[in-house]
């Protein structure tokens, strides 16, 4: 993956926060199987883009709240935070060999999970398709 | 009977004493010719063959046969596998492999293995080669880094199928069809508890093979490793790697493939594994 100066890689995690903004509590509150598949979860989680954090309130498989940075003393379950890097290749369609899932980012250190992970690893294929929403043609 | 409908694949079983203990080992058929014996990734079994055996460019002249190792799909566990956890070792998967081709009979076969399969493949070929016509290794190298911890393959507050199919659903290939990602990620999702994670024992603790590999003759037995570029498990320079140490060895990197070649994408697959077999077909035994 090419390096980004300073300037395009502030401007490379705008562009990622406003795709997540866009599509993932409308793609995952639309898609009616995606919610059924975390029916049995709720939780405060946050992702972080580069910098930017947000916090996601998932109530039995829907998206409650997505909110761009945190609240004060705000208190979440599991963290997932990946370099601006990491989500631009992602979210490519197809990505590009070893910067494909979550895993593989961890593995080549693109990317970090934080916290109590159990809800995350008893829900793991919904969280995986959750964060690939942005990908243009869906989860894979 | 619509005899068109009908699958040329036969399952049956053998029993067969591996290390002492009596096992009822499944497996399956397909072909005649030079004996070619698919062994399937961890927590898996021989279902990931049965694009091969459906194939007659293959089955014409290779009697395609994959087995279920002892604990996962048909092959139940030995008597007694309650009082204790299964943990698949170097000695007993070498054994288990050596002792299926003697029950069957089977003459100087060529053996295929994938992932956990592409190690042992590799023991194999600095074991017992001569015992083996080829040795082929999919998704194969002496080592690779981890990348999950395995005690989240079996604990009770998360279930056992449902996360190992979700850690290994980004071995697959995102260019690989849909039905046959999810086919093989059921295959995940129906093995028993613990199994995966036995099978891993293995990979992670018992077989670091870096350094041990010396003495592989590739003219007595050619030895060909093939890796897809989207395995981040074991990446096409683990395989590379593993390669520079074996004079001889001959190593292809597949395009749009992952950790599960012949399960996962069976069309990308054939394009790499037909000229390796026709060229294997053509060495003189």
């Amino acid at each position: 993956m090419p390096e980004c100066s300073k300037g395009s890689s502030a401007a490379l995690e705008q562009e990622l926060c406003a795709r997540f903004e866009r599509a993932v509590p409308a793609g995952m509150n639309s898609d009616r199987h995606l919610v059924w598949r975390g029916r049995n979860l709720s939780v405060d989680c946050l992702v972080q883009i580069g910098t930017v954090p947000f916090l996601l309130r998932i109530e039995e498989g829907s998206i409650r709240e997505c909110r761009k940075g945190l609240p004060l003393l705000c208190s979440w379950v599991f963290a997932v935070r990946g370099s601006a890097q990491g989500w631009a290749a992602l979210w490519q369609d197809p990505p590009p060999p070893g910067w494909h899932d979550i895993f593989a980012l961890t593995k080549r250190g693109e990317m970090a999970l934080e916290g109590n992970l159990q809800p995350l690893m008893a829900n793991l294929q919904y969280f995986k398709d959750l964060v690939t929403l942005p990908r243009k043609g869906g989860p894979r | 009977m619509n005899a068109k409908a009908m699958e040329p694949i036969l399952g049956r079983y053998i029993r067969v004493s591996v290390m002492g203990e009596d096992c009822r080992i499944y497996f399956e058929e397909a072909g005649q010719g030079i004996p070619l014996v698919g062994l399937h990734t961890a927590g898996a079994d021989s279902r990931q063959f049965r694009h091969l055996m459906g194939d007659d460019a293959v089955t014409g002249n290779f009697r395609v046969i994959a087995f279920d190792l002892p604990w996962h799909g048909k092959s139940y566990p030995p008597v007694g596998w309650e009082k204790r956890e299964y943990r698949l070792t170097t000695e007993l998967y070498v054994s288990t492999i050596r002792a299926f081709c003697a029950a069957l009979g089977l003459k100087h076969p060529v053996a295929l293995g994938c992932s956990i399969g592409g190690r042992i493949i590799l023991q194999l070929a600095h074991a017992h080669g001569p015992e083996f016509r080829a040795l082929i290794g999919l998704e194969s190298a002496d080592f690779q880094q981890p990348w999950y911890d395995t005690s989240w393959l079996h604990r009770g507050d998360v279930h056992g199928g449902e996360v190992c199919a979700a850690l290994v659903s980004g071995l697959i290939a995102p260019q690989s069809p849909d039905e046959h990602r999810h086919e093989t990620l059921w295959q995940y999702m129906q093995g028993g508890p613990g199994v995966f994670r036995g099978d891993l024992y293995f990979y992670r603790v018992d077989a670091d093979l870096r350094g041990k590999l010396d003495g592989i003759n590739t003219a007595v037995c050619p030895l060909y490793l093939l890796t897809g570029e989207y395995d981040f498990s074991c990446q096409p320079e683990d395989t590379l790697r593993t390669a520079s140490t074996i004079p001889g060895v001959k190593v292809t990197i597949m395009k749009e493939v992952g950790h599960f070649p012949m399960s996962e994408n069976p069309a990308q697959f054939r394009k790499y594994i037909i000229p390796v077999l026709e060229e294997i077909r053509q060495q003189k035994s």
